[in-house]
């Protein structure tokens, strides 16, 4: 009965703590847009969806939610494949599928999806040790979805959607001799990538990386001027809609990939370790809920959920800063969207399932 | 002993699965610390450096305005070119002490009150500007002065600009029209982006006809600059590509000539070629030099539109009664529809009256005209036949065939804000008085008066048709324009060459010419001229009602604004029309006594002295 009631309040916490971090994603995103109310009424209204999304999938049985797993695998697969072929374009990719009036970037979701079928696969026979053959079928369920995605051409979400999916089968006991064999794998593939696949403009945002200063205005350009941004933020940062490299639109992207960079220049060091907190108080929450979940699925999936949700925030922080390639992975509750938050608001909704499941 | 193997199994990978997540997790907060450091790198360490970097964030975009097109008539001389101007300017989004550098430069070159007012004016005003000029149009030394305190501040510099030049001043600035100031009407409906360092656009005329034309393709440079602002080097660069010219169907000598005939009238007169559609001279009265405006102050849009503005053009925006200019069309009407034919006469007394109705409805000459068949009714004018024939016509048929004279529409002109005037109908009545059509109505519609009005664009395009027997051609300014006609002008087209008779058509023409070359035409005394075999109508327009059994008052005796409008439509030669004219002028009288031979000037200058010229 204590236990019970204790984790009735560590929902709840983590509950609000969500709903901080989402009013706080609100707010920099309203200086982010210029004080675009437009912008952001849209995306309260889709918060409002996702809080409704998230409510709902929590009170469905994780073991009913396992059930349905592979065909929710196959759902997203027949989108992603519409997508290829019927999605439209922005920026010169194919990336979103129109469903009922919204835009859809259906990769987005499978950030979460894949984990779950790996999870859902790896738990459903008795015997938990993965063999060789349980393991080439992982890697079909992780790479189907990946060649849509390549096709669009996305290679970045791609990457993401991999060590996502890798992270799962690595949770689950993945033999060190397999690990090795993939890594090795990687590393002799990436050389052929960077040579017959990777489009010009995806070597460039490689290269500038190393060294920004080549090309300021072309693709040097959204480094240079987010390190800016973060760095003239200082200790106690500039203010709220004081940034002058957002505000006066130095900064590409704003609202969506360089959130974090509008947060640093307006909020400082100080405002990050805050905001740093805030995020780190639901994934202590998370790791509460992976460790004292019941079911093997329930474990992987949780603990899967809980280590995406960090390289999520930590891949995008990275971005900003200019230690990693602009790839095109939002800031979770803060960047401007609604295939992302969806997403993210999936996960939640599991983890509250699962948290659930632990009450007697 | 199976179950309990399983249960190891899942101890077993429960176990790993627990170490697993550790290392995962340990990696991941190892990273968490590496943002951190760096953070702190960023941020702590080398704030001062990022700052400075901030704050002199400077990769800037530069915008060059094109050179506009340049406008010309049809003899290659120019109305409209850009003269080089040099501008002391500042950068508002640059300079921190605005007032500080408004007294130095105050103190080297001396700076009027007015100067000051337009500039802080100037600031609020157009905010998507970041550079606001202080002193325009300065001399050598004045820019010496300049350059030599620039150095003392951000923001502060010499630039040079084109500005418009209208050679021709009044007697081309209301076709030409005039460029000015962007201003918040503008930037509704503008690219932006196009227009970031320009300060002009075209705001009336084929000045704002042709913008997208005239203005060109803006070029840009990226430059970096240092932390004071000034330029270090150019990273990409694009020049501006020009405007291109244009060339208008306007003959200049014709133009000047229309307007020494028109000055001092409030009016408008418009001569166009009926073969093509060439408008070869346009004039409305009074004029203003559009050269003092781009200097002094900005025209306001409601002050194009006041009546007696002289921003306000009469060509294509003033609105009149056609009068007794329309007649040739009631008679085509009323022979096509067969209400009347060529040699029925009528007798046409001093007035009108409906069947059982006791109103009188009067002719202008107060004993009538006596017996008249339909080409002395067009040649003297009777009022009396022409009511006669709008009440057998009736309003609906009467309205129908007014519409294929383009009245009630537009002309399609390549000209901008055209008034498309009034088509009285019954529907229209209902629709815009509320009352019901009356047949009283139908008869003054039938000589031009009542609720119609027209453009005098539209009357020189409705003669344009009557001089070419059914031909429509669409007026156009410029002279590269392809005016194309859409399938109901076709149709319209198809139906006055097709059902309307030539001897129809013959009738009007010739009734038309005598009554410029016959004695008791109403334009006969209007020129002496008679070798051009000019046809015409005149129009003597109401502003104010005469009580129906009042005597007619003396000309003298009425208020200036209450006078006559005097309207006439002509063509010439009547046989091969070269030149079609129509005039109006405002509160002056009758059409015979001005309109028709200001009008019959121009046709007989035309035919004179310019025509010989194209050939």
């Amino acid at each position: 009965m204590n236990r019970n009631n204790s984790i009735v309040i560590t929902d709840l916490l983590l509950f609000i703590f969500i709903v901080i971090l989402s009013l706080v994603g609100l707010a920099v995103l309203y200086s982010a847009t210029n004080q675009n109310l437009d912008i952001v009424s849209r995306q309260s209204y889709r918060l409002l969806f996702c809080f409704i999304l998230m409510l709902s999938i929590c009170f469905i049985d994780i073991n009913k939610l396992k059930i349905y797993t592979p065909y929710i695998y196959i759902v997203t697969i027949l989108l992603l494949f519409f997508t290829v072929f019927w999605g439209h374009d922005s920026k010169g990719a194919t990336r979103w599928l129109n469903l009922f009036g919204f835009s859809f970037q259906v990769s987005e979701i499978l950030k979460i999806i894949l984990p779950m079928t790996l999870s859902w696969y790896l738990s459903i026979s008795d015997d938990k040790e993965i063999d060789i053959k349980k393991l080439l079928f992982s890697l079909i369920i992780i790479f189907l979805p990946i060649l849509f995605i390549l096709k669009q051409p996305d290679l970045g979400t791609s990457l993401i959607i991999l060590i996502c999916g890798l992270i799962t089968l690595f949770l689950s006991g993945l033999k060190t001799k397999h690990i090795s064999f993939i890594v090795i794998s990687l590393l002799t593939i990436a050389p052929l990538f960077w040579k017959y696949l990777l489009l010009p403009y995806q070597k460039q945002r490689i290269l500038t990386l190393i060294n920004p200063g080549s090309d300021p205005l072309g693709s040097g350009y959204h480094i240079i001027q987010s390190k800016i941004a973060v760095g003239s933020g200082g200790f106690f940062g500039k203010g709220f809609l004081n940034g002058t490299q957002s505000q006066l639109e130095f900064l590409p992207e704003r609202g969506t990939d360089f959130i974090f960079a509008v947060f640093a220049e307006e909020f400082g060091f100080l405002g990050i370790i805050i905001l740093l907190f805030l995020y780190s108080l639901i994934i202590f929450s998370f790791i509460l809920i992976t460790l004292r979940a019941k079911s093997y699925f329930a474990k992987i999936l949780s603990g899967s959920i809980t280590s995406i949700f960090i390289l999520l925030i930590v891949t995008n922080i990275l971005m900003a800063i200019g230690i990693l390639p602009v790839v095109g992975v939002t800031l979770p509750l803060l960047s401007l969207g609604g295939s992302s938050l969806l997403s993210i608001f999936f996960a939640f909704g599991i983890m509250f399932s699962i948290s659930r499941s632990r009450r007697s | 002993m199976r179950k309990s193997n399983l249960d190891f199994s899942r101890i077993n990978a429960e176990k790993i699965f627990n170490n697993r997540f550790f290392i995962l997790l340990t990696v991941l907060s190892l990273l968490v610390f590496l943002i951190l450091a760096r953070l702190y790198y960023l941020q702590v360490i080398n704030f001062k450096y990022f700052d400075t970097l901030s704050e002199t964030n400077r990769i800037k975009y530069v915008q060059s305005s094109p050179r506009r097109g340049i406008i010309f008539d049809r003899n290659n001389v120019v109305l409209a070119d850009n003269s080089s101007l040099y501008a002391a300017q500042i950068n508002i989004k640059e300079s921190t002490d605005i007032q500080k550098i408004i007294e130095d430069i105050d103190k080297e070159i001396s700076l009027s009150k007015i100067e000051i007012e337009n500039f802080y004016e100037k600031k609020n005003k157009y905010a998507h500007l970041n550079n606001i000029i202080i002193k325009n149009n300065l001399t050598d030394e004045e820019i010496a002065k300049i350059l030599s305190i620039r150095h003392k501040h951000d923001g502060l510099d010499v630039t040079a600009s084109l500005l418009r030049r209208y050679p021709y001043k009044e007697i081309t600035s209301h076709v030409v029209g005039s460029v000015g100031h962007i201003d918040k009407r503008d930037l509704l409906n503008l690219d932006k982006k196009k227009y970031i360092n320009t300060q002009y656009i075209g705001k009336t005329g084929i000045e704002k006809f042709y913008e997208d034309i005239l203005y060109g393709v803006p070029g840009y440079r990226h430059v970096e600059i240092n932390a004071k602002g000034r330029e270090l080097r150019d990273i990409e660069k694009k020049s501006a590509l020009p405007g291109e010219d244009i060339y208008l169907t306007i003959d200049i000598n014709l133009q000047q000539y229309m307007y020494s005939l028109l000055s001092g009238y409030t009016g408008s007169s418009i001569a166009m070629n009926p073969k093509n559609g060439e408008i070869v001279g346009i004039i409305s009265s009074p004029a203003i030099d559009p050269n003092i405006k781009l200097w002094k102050y900005e025209v306001d849009q409601d002050e194009i539109n006041k009546l007696d503005s002289p921003y306000f053009n009469r060509t294509v925006n003033g609105l009149y009664p056609p009068g007794s200019t329309i007649k040739p069309i009631v008679a085509l009407s009323g022979l096509y529809h067969k209400v009347i034919n060529s040699l029925d006469e009528y007798y046409a007394g001093p007035f009108f009256q409906l069947p059982n109705r006791s109103r009188k409805f009067r002719d202008w000459k107060l004993d009538g005209h006596g017996m008249v068949d339909v080409k002395k009714a067009i040649i003297q004018s009777s009022d009396v036949y022409f009511y006669m024939v709008a009440n057998k016509l009736g309003i609906d048929k009467l309205s129908s065939f007014y519409r294929y004279f383009s009245f009630g529409s537009l002309t399609g002109i390549d000209f901008p804000n055209e008034s498309q005037g009034i088509l009285p109908s019954a529907e229209w009545k209902s629709k815009n008085i509320g009352n019901k059509w009356t047949d009283g109505d139908t008869l003054i519609t039938g000589i031009g008066q009542g609720y119609f009005l027209t453009t005098p664009l539209q009357l020189v395009y409705a003669a344009c048709i009557i001089a070419n027997k059914g031909i429509i051609s669409i007026p156009k300014l410029n002279i590269n324009s392809k005016p194309k006609k859409n399938d109901e002008i076709l149709k319209i087209e198809n139906f006055l060459k097709n059902n309307i008779s030539s001897e129809d058509w013959n009738l009007i023409n010739d009734a038309m010419f005598k009554v410029v070359n016959q004695k008791n035409g109403t334009a006969y005394w209007s020129t002496n001229s008679k070798k051009n075999n000019i046809a015409g109508k005149t129009g003597t327009v109401q502003v104010y009602q005469i009580s129906q059994n009042d005597d007619r008052k003396d000309d003298k005796e009425i208020p200036d604004h209450l006078k006559d409008h005097s309207l006439y439509i002509g063509y010439a030669p009547s046989d091969k029309p070269e030149i079609v004219v129509a005039t109006v002028i405002e509160n002056i009288g009758s059409g015979s006594k001005y309109a028709a031979p200001i009008s019959n000037k121009i046709i007989n200058y035309y035919l004179d002295n310019i025509r010989n010229n194209f050939e």
